[in-house]
This record gives structure tokens, C-alpha cells and sequence, in this order.
């Protein structure tokens, strides 16, 4: 917690890019489409957030860069399997 | 106590997984995501072997799907469409085309416009429109599909247009059972002043009023249940391990526990949010 108090502004850049993508995909419900964007781009977001927050930090390592990797890859693939699904 | 130690080697931060519950390592994220592509080509193959498994049928009222449509008019300040028993044939022989040729779309794969089934039937129209729906569980949820798209919408709450007929199909689409309501829209040449006949034909879905849904397998639903397990266990672990390493102040390289919560509860909600159902 001590950690989230100091990075503050971090987290309001991460939570706003998140509650954007949940935004879009109301909004946009009908467009397959543009849900798969808003997926791949929030995604993307995500892990250029996760090396832009280590780097500050200074403990960006190349497995940390895998493992935001590795959830934004299993977040999207279950996106898109769904949405391919509707 | 080997299983109890190979749980907690799974799900809790120790020595044994480098004070990381294994589940979250980066060999376990991916080794999921594998599974899981696995498991969605599964879905994707088992239709070609075992018909009549995967699918979703619904049994869908005609009647209630023009009551909504109307309800929808009513609400924008619009007459209510009468309902054409010419036009439901036609959107009923387009339903039926599509199962036969086994395609989704406003045009067929021979080239056969939407339009075509209106004349086929002997509706002249001046104006024509269309919308398709398939897959709904319900038919709330098919009509706020349809008010969701504007172009669909449009066709919805159209003046121009005056009658409406309902085609309801149910069948196997390319190895899934599946329910398909097709949506015609029309204004008769004879309604209108005699200026040159357009055809303003729009990708419509429409609203399907499910009176009592047969449930197959649905490939979304069990898609959908997967992915439910998978985020909710993930961000289980997670929660552990966030709780357990601030309690310890174990020093690790990791990524932000936090931060993956919040991202895989977006993908939690937007899991929740997408529902089955298509239209175009």
C-alpha cells in the first residue's frame, strides 16, 4: 500500500486507461471491430505502463517485462475469443 | 501433505516457488494461455465431427419480436409497422437461403441482394430494409443489441417505414445449431408517391423474444465460463500473494501484484459485459 501511496499518479494513469477500455466496450457493443482495438490497445497500454512504472522504479527487468507480457497476452486472447464468439 | 504442499506451492508465495505462488510465474501464465487457445480450437473443430453438440437455439416468437419492434417506435414517436404476412414470408425464405447455402451475411455468397426476396414474393417496395440477429438468449437482449447499433437502429426507428415481416429460422449453420430471425423492413411502392423505387437495404438486427431457450453447448457460454474460472483464480492468487508478500516485505523481482489485479479485473468485467448474439 505504502508503495501504491507513492506512486499515486501511476495508478490514476493505469486506472483510467482500464476504466477507458471497460467504457469503450459498453459503448461500443455493437462494433466487433472496434472492440477488438480497444482490446489490443488497452492491452498494449498496459505493459508499455508496467516498463514506463519499473523503469522509474528502477527494477525493470526482462522477466518483469515477460510477465506483464504474458497477462496482457492471456487477458486478450480471452477477449478475442469472446468477442469472435458473440 | 504432498498434495497440501503442492497446492500451496501453487497458490501461496514460499520458499518451494520462490515467493511467488507458481501459478503466477510467467511459465504458468503462458502454459495457460496455450491451454486455453487449445481449448478454443477445440470449440472451433468439434462441430465438424460431432454435429448437433454446439449451439444455441431459442424458441422465437414472430409476434413478440413486431410487438418490441413497435414498443421501440411507440417510445420514439412513431407509428407502429403492420405486420406484411408477404414480407415474413420473404424474410423467412431468407432465413431459410441462408441455412441452405450456410452463410451469415445481407448478401448471399451467389450474389443474391436482400432485396431480392422482397421481389421474389411480389412486395414492391419503395423502401426495404432489413436486419439480422442470431444467437440471442433472450429478447431483451437482442433488442438492445439492435438499439446499441446505430445502423440498425436507424432501420429500427425509421418513418419511412410501414410494414414489417419476421422470419424465424432455426437449423445448423456450418455445424452450430443456431436460431436466426431475420427482420424485414418495407414501404410499398402503391403507399407512396410514384417517384423511382430506392432500396435502402442496412444491416439490421433485430430483436428476438425468446419464449423458452434449448440450450445446446453454447460455444460462447462455455468460452465464457472458462475465461470466468481462469480471471477468478488468477485474481485469487493474486490477492494471496499481494496480502501475503506486503505482510512478509519479502523483496522479489516481480511486476506490480496490483497492477495485474486491476487489469484482469477489466478483463473480469468486460468478460461479464460481452454478451452472445449477433448482428449485422
Amino acid at each position: 500500500m505504502k508503495h501504491i501511496a507513492k506512486h499515486l499518479p501511476h495508478y490514476f494513469v493505469l486506472f483510467g486507461l482500464l476504466l477507458a477500455g471497460i467504457l469503450a466496450f459498453v459503448l461500443f457493443s455493437y462494433d466487433r471491430i472496434f472492440q477488438m482495438v480497444v482490446a489490443v490497445a488497452v492491452a498494449v497500454s498496459y505493459v508499455i505502463w508496467g516498463l514506463v512504472h519499473h523503469y522509474i522504479h528502477r527494477d525493470l527487468y526482462f522477466s518483469v517485462v515477460l510477465e506483464y507480457l504474458a497477462v496482457a497476452v492471456l487477458g486478450l486472447v480471452m477477449v478475442f475469443s469472446l468477442i469472435l464468439r458473440t | 501433505m504432498k498434495f497440501i504442499q503442492k497446492i500451496a506451492h501453487l497458490f501461496i508465495p514460499r520458499e518451494s516457488n520462490n515467493q511467488k505462488a507458481k501459478l503466477l510465474h510467467n511459465s504458468s501464465l503462458t502454459l495457460i494461455t496455450f491451454v486455453f487457445i487449445l481449448y478454443q480450437l477445440l470449440i472451433s473443430f468439434v462441430p465438424r465431427f460431432a454435429p448437433k453438440i454446439l449451439g444455441f437455439a431459442a424458441n422465437i416468437s414472430p409476434d413478440e419480436v413486431v410487438a418490441l419492434t413497435n414498443n421501440k417506435r411507440s417510445e420514439a414517436g412513431l407509428l407502429p409497422l403492420s405486420l406484411n404476412s408477404t414480407l415474413s414470408q420473404a424474410a423467412q425464405a431468407k432465413g431459410a437461403d441462408m441455412l441452405n447455402k450456410g452463410y451469415w451475411a445481407h448478401v448471399a455468397p451467389d450474389g443474391t441482394q436482400p432485396w431480392a426476396f422482397f421481389t421474389n414474393f411480389g412486395y414492391k417496395y419503395k423502401y426495404a430494409g432489413e436486419n439480422l440477429a442470431r444467437d440471442f438468449s433472450s429478447a431483451s437482449s437482442a433488442v438492445e443489441a439492435w438499439m446499441n447499433s446505430p445502423s440498425h437502429k436507424e432501420n429500427l426507428l425509421s418513418s419511412k417505414y410501414k410494414e414489417i415481416g419476421i422470419g424465424v429460422v432455426e437449423g445448423n449453420l456450418v455445424g452450430v445449431d443456431t436460431t436466426i430471425i431475420v427482420q424485414f423492413f418495407g414501404t410499398k411502392y402503391a403507399d407512396t408517391f410514384p417517384i423511382a423505387p430506392i432500396a435502402e437495404v442496412k444491416a439490421a438486427n433485430q430483436p428476438p423474444s425468446v419464449e423458452e431457450t434449448k440450450t445446446l453447448v453454447s460455444p460462447f457460454n462455455m468460452t465464457r465460463f472458462v475465461s470466468l474460472v481462469i480471471v477468478g483464480l488468477l485474481l485469487f492468487v493474486l490477492i494471496i500473494d499481494g496480502v501475503l508478500v506486503t505482510k512478509r516485505k519479502t523483496a522479489r523481482i516481480s511486476g506490480r501484484t496490483f497492477a495485474h489485479i486491476a487489469f484482469l479485473g477489466m478483463i473480469l468485467a468486460i468478460v461479464l459485459i460481452l454478451k452472445a448474439g449477433k448482428i449485422i
